[in-house]
This record gives structure tokens, C-alpha cells and sequence, in this order.
């Protein structure tokens, strides 16, 4: 038991740091105006792409309103993103940060699409509050410091109490869940 | 001299009842204002509005220097975060933000529901209190109103209140009126027992009898209407709290249920309730203590 619970302990701790590790190399000094926004925009369509499949598969009141809300609120930040990125005439590019994003979001859909019922809606908002703090700690690490623009970079300052909200909420849910 | 008698007698016995009547009229005075502090509070405040408002003669000044209060929406803050008014206001929210958000008491005593960018919502201030209150999708944005004259009540903005007969249709006026019932009946019912057994009266049992069926009768109406409050606040209640409220709650209905059954078959026995009846309804009534005071947290704070 205590071996398997080591394992499991030493397993979830070594994610967790990859995924930083994730965002931090890509970060690196080098990171550029377009990569910054390539971040954003396969950040947004990441989260909304797992609310919908959240929307299709959960039943829970609580977890539809969320996922409903992470559609929302992230269409309306990426359009505001669109919006300044041809202002600003800055298409977004990629970047290992946004690959690395990527991967690890068909990986995560695979396993929520394995699941059904209270199993799922625990791993969603798990995933959830995983996923908005990551986004955070790279936004305030990663983005914000390394944006060029002064626009861009006020934006990106902008959207952080939405994700804080999103991470807040997250929480919520899953507490209430929990027990 | 007979009939002198006669009537004597009968004027002391229309006294002991005059008196008795009189010890019950004041023994619930204070417990009906007690059981509803903010349905006395607030029928007193929306009396002292109407008596108020043909006195205010609305000249041009006062109308320009009481600008109306207006919280802004905007950047996932609530502006200003903290806001001073008084009963008889109306406060309006406006989201200048292009995200929807909410403006909920944390009591749930009102909720907005999502306001969408560029709308806003207006709330009627009726009590004082201090009315914390927070955004259901974005936790993160938190606010008070500070309404003046208050003792620091909270849960004191309600809309929409008048003197008038105001039948209830909410399961937020529902489950407090109900739940008094729950409340007093069990006790009673306990009391009535304890008194036939000391003074060997019949008629106290079967007065006793009667309340345990009424609360069994009524107990899971209350918790209907408990359930169909919660379904309609659940976020903006205090999880753990309400979890545990909800759960003994129900639980209580059916032990009500049970505890009728069992004094019903003591009743058909023509016999009285024993040590072990008393002893598991005195458990049960602190329960209820327990489960009543949870329901006070999330009412009127601590």
C-alpha cells in the first residue's frame, strides 16, 4: 500500500513539473510577439475544445454551467486576441510552447473520452484547475514578461483575473465534488 | 346567595382562562418576532420608506447632488469594491466588461443572474446591513454594500417589499415558514408527554400524539421546500455547511416519520411513551437544535 501510494505520489509530482517544464522551455528569453499569441490562441482553443466535449458527456448542473462558461468567456478572450493581433499586424506562430500544448491536450482528451458520469466530471475540473494554473503560472513567467508590445502585454496583464476567476471557480466545483 | 355563589365560581373560572389565554399571548409575541426577525425588520423599514418619501420635496439640488448609486462592472472588479447606500436606493449594476457576470449575496438573499457585457441589473435596498457579494462565474470578484443605519445584519436587500399582503411564492420565504412549524412541534410534542406523565393526563398524550403526526405530515414539505431553495442558490451557499444541513434535514423527516409511527402504536396500546421513547426524542430534538442553528449560519451569518 504505502509503496503504491509513493509511486502515485512521485507519478503525479513528476506531471505536474513537466507540465511547468512545458511551458518554461518554451518560454526560454526567446519567445516572440507571435509565438505570444500562438500560446494564447491554442490556449483558448484547447480549453474550449475540452468544454465542449464536457458539455456533450457531463450531466452535472454545476459542470455544464462551467463548461458553458469556459466556451464563452474563452471565445470572447480570443477574439479580443484576434482583434489586437491585426491591429497590431502580428499573425500567431507556433512555438514549442504551443506544440507541447497540444499534445498534451489530445492526451488528455483521450483519457476524459474513456470516462462517463461522476468519474469524468471529477477528472474534468481536476484538469481544469491543473490547466488554468499552468496557463497563470505561464502567462506570468512566460508571456507577460517576454511581450514586446505594450498592448499585447497589457492584454495578456487583462486576462489574468479571468483565468484567476476560471481557476477560482474550478476550485469551487471541485471541492463540491469531492466529497 | 346560591346563585351568587354560582356566578363567583364561574367568574374565577373565566379568569384562570383569561389568564391562561393572556400567559400564551405573551409567551408568543416575542417567539413569532423572534422566529422572523427580518420579516418584522423589514415590514417596519418599507413603513418608515412610504412615510419617508412625501416628506423628501425632491428639489433640483437634491435630485443633482444624490447622484444614484452605481457599481461598475469591469475588469473582473466590482467598482468601488465597496459601496455606501441606504434602504429605499436602487443600485445598479453595470458590466463594462466583455465577459457576463453576476452580482449574488453571498447569503443568497438576491442574484442577478449573468449579466452580459454592456447591460446592467438594479437591486432595491429595503434593510440596513452590510450585504456581501461575489461573481458565481469569476469567484474572484468580490464586493460589499454598506447600507446605512444597519446594525450589521446581513441578508438585507430584498426587492420588491410593501406593507401589503405578500403571499409567498419562493422557496427562500417557503422553508422559513415551514420550518417553524418542524421546529415547534417536536418540542411541543416532547413537552406534552413529559407534563401527561407528571400530572397522569390523558389529554396532554393524545395532544402529544397529534403534534408527532402533524410533524411527520409537515417535516418533509419543509425539506422539499429546502431542496427546492438549494437547487436554486446552490453555489452561492457555504458547501460544506448546506451538504450537512440538506442531509440531516431529510434524514429528520423520516425519523420524524418513524418516531409518529412508534408514538401512534404507544397511543393504540393505551399505553404511555417509556424511558426509551423519551430518551431517543430528546436526542432526535437536539439534533434538530443542531440542524436549525446550520440554517441560521447560512441565513444570517455568524
Amino acid at each position: 500500500m504505502n509503496v503504491k501510494k509513493l509511486i502515485a505520489a512521485v507519478a503525479v509530482g513528476a506531471t505536474s513539473l513537466l507540465g511547468t517544464a512545458a511551458f518554461a522551455q518554451g518560454g526560454g528569453a526567446t519567445i516572440t510577439d507571435p509565438q505570444i499569441v500562438g500560446v494564447v490562441t491554442a490556449a483558448d482553443q484547447i480549453d474550449i475544445a475540452t468544454a465542449k466535449l464536457a458539455l456533450k458527456k457531463t450531466k452535472n448542473d454545476q459542470v455544464k454551467q462551467f463548461a458553458q462558461q469556459m466556451i464563452d468567456d474563452h471565445t470572447k478572450l480570443q477574439n479580443s486576441v484576434n482583434d489586437l493581433g491585426k491591429k497590431l499586424g502580428v499573425k500567431p506562430a507556433p512555438s514549442d510552447t504551443s506544440k507541447s500544448l497540444h499534445t498534451a491536450a489530445a492526451a488528455e482528451n483521450k483519457k476524459l473520452a474513456k470516462l462517463s458520469g461522476k468519474a469524468f466530471d471529477k477528472e474534468y475540473i481536476d484538469h481544469e484547475v491543473d490547466y488554468h494554473q499552468q496557463v497563470i503560472d505561464a502567462a506570468s513567467k512566460v508571456l507577460i514578461p517576454n511581450a514586446k508590445n505594450a498592448e499585447l502585454k497589457s492584454a495578456l496583464e487583462g486576462a489574468a483575473p479571468l483565468l484567476q476567476g476560471h481557476l477560482d471557480h474550478a476550485k469551487q466545483i471541485q471541492s463540491s465534488l469531492g466529497s | 346567595m346560591g346563585s351568587r355563589a354560582h356566578v363567583l365560581r364561574w367568574g374565577k373560572k373565566l379568569w384562570r382562562v383569561r389568564q391562561g389565554l393572556l400567559v400564551m399571548l405573551l409567551l408568543c409575541g416575542p417567539l413569532a418576532s423572534a422566529a422572523r426577525p427580518h420579516a418584522a425588520v423589514s415590514a417596519v423599514n418599507a413603513v418608515a420608506m412610504d412615510l419617508q418619501s412625501p416628506a423628501q420635496t425632491p428639489s433640483a439640488e437634491s435630485a443633482q447632488s444624490q447622484a444614484a448609486p452605481q457599481v461598475i462592472l469591469k475588469n473582473f472588479q466590482y467598482q468601488p469594491a465597496q459601496l455606501n447606500v441606504k434602504p429605499g436606493d436602487t443600485v445598479t449594476f453595470r458590466n463594462e466588461d466583455i465577459y457576463d457576470h453576476t452580482v449574488t449575496a453571498d447569503d443568497g438573499s438576491f442574484n442577478s443572474g449573468l449579466i452580459p457585457g454592456g447591460k446592467t441589473w438594479t437591486l432595491k435596498i429595503t434593510q440596513p446591513g452590510t450585504i456581501a457579494y461575489h461573481c458565481i462565474p469569476h469567484p474572484n470578484m468580490k464586493a460589499r454594500l454598506i447600507v446605512a443605519g444597519g446594525n450589521g445584519q446581513p441578508g438585507a436587500a430584498k426587492r420588491g417589499l410593501s406593507p401589503a399582503f405578500n403571499p409567498p411564492h419562493s422557496p427562500q420565504e417557503f422553508h422559513p415558514i415551514l420550518v417553524n412549524f418542524t421546529a415547534a412541534l417536536l418540542p411541543l410534542a416532547f413537552l406534552s408527554d413529559l407534563l401527561g406523565l407528571w400530572w397522569k393526563r390523558a389529554s396532554l398524550h393524545n395532544a402529544a400524539v397529534w403534534m408527532m403526526l402533524y410533524e411527520a405530515i409537515i417535516t418533509p414539505l419543509t425539506g422539499a421546500a429546502g431542496w427546492w431553495w438549494r437547487s436554486q442558490v446552490g453555489p452561492a451557499l457555504p458547501h460544506a455547511v448546506i451538504t450537512v444541513h440538506a442531509m440531516l434535514g431529510s434524514s429528520l423527516a423520516v425519523i420524524f416519520i418513524l418516531l409518529a409511527i412508534w408514538r401512534w402504536r404507544i397511543q393504540k396500546k393505551n399505553a404511555v411513551p417509556g424511558a426509551s421513547y423519551v430518551v431517543v426524542v430528546a436526542i432526535v430534538m437536539l439534533a434538530l437544535v443542531y440542524q436549525g442553528s446550520l440554517g441560521g449560519l447560512m441565513v444570517f451569518g455568524k
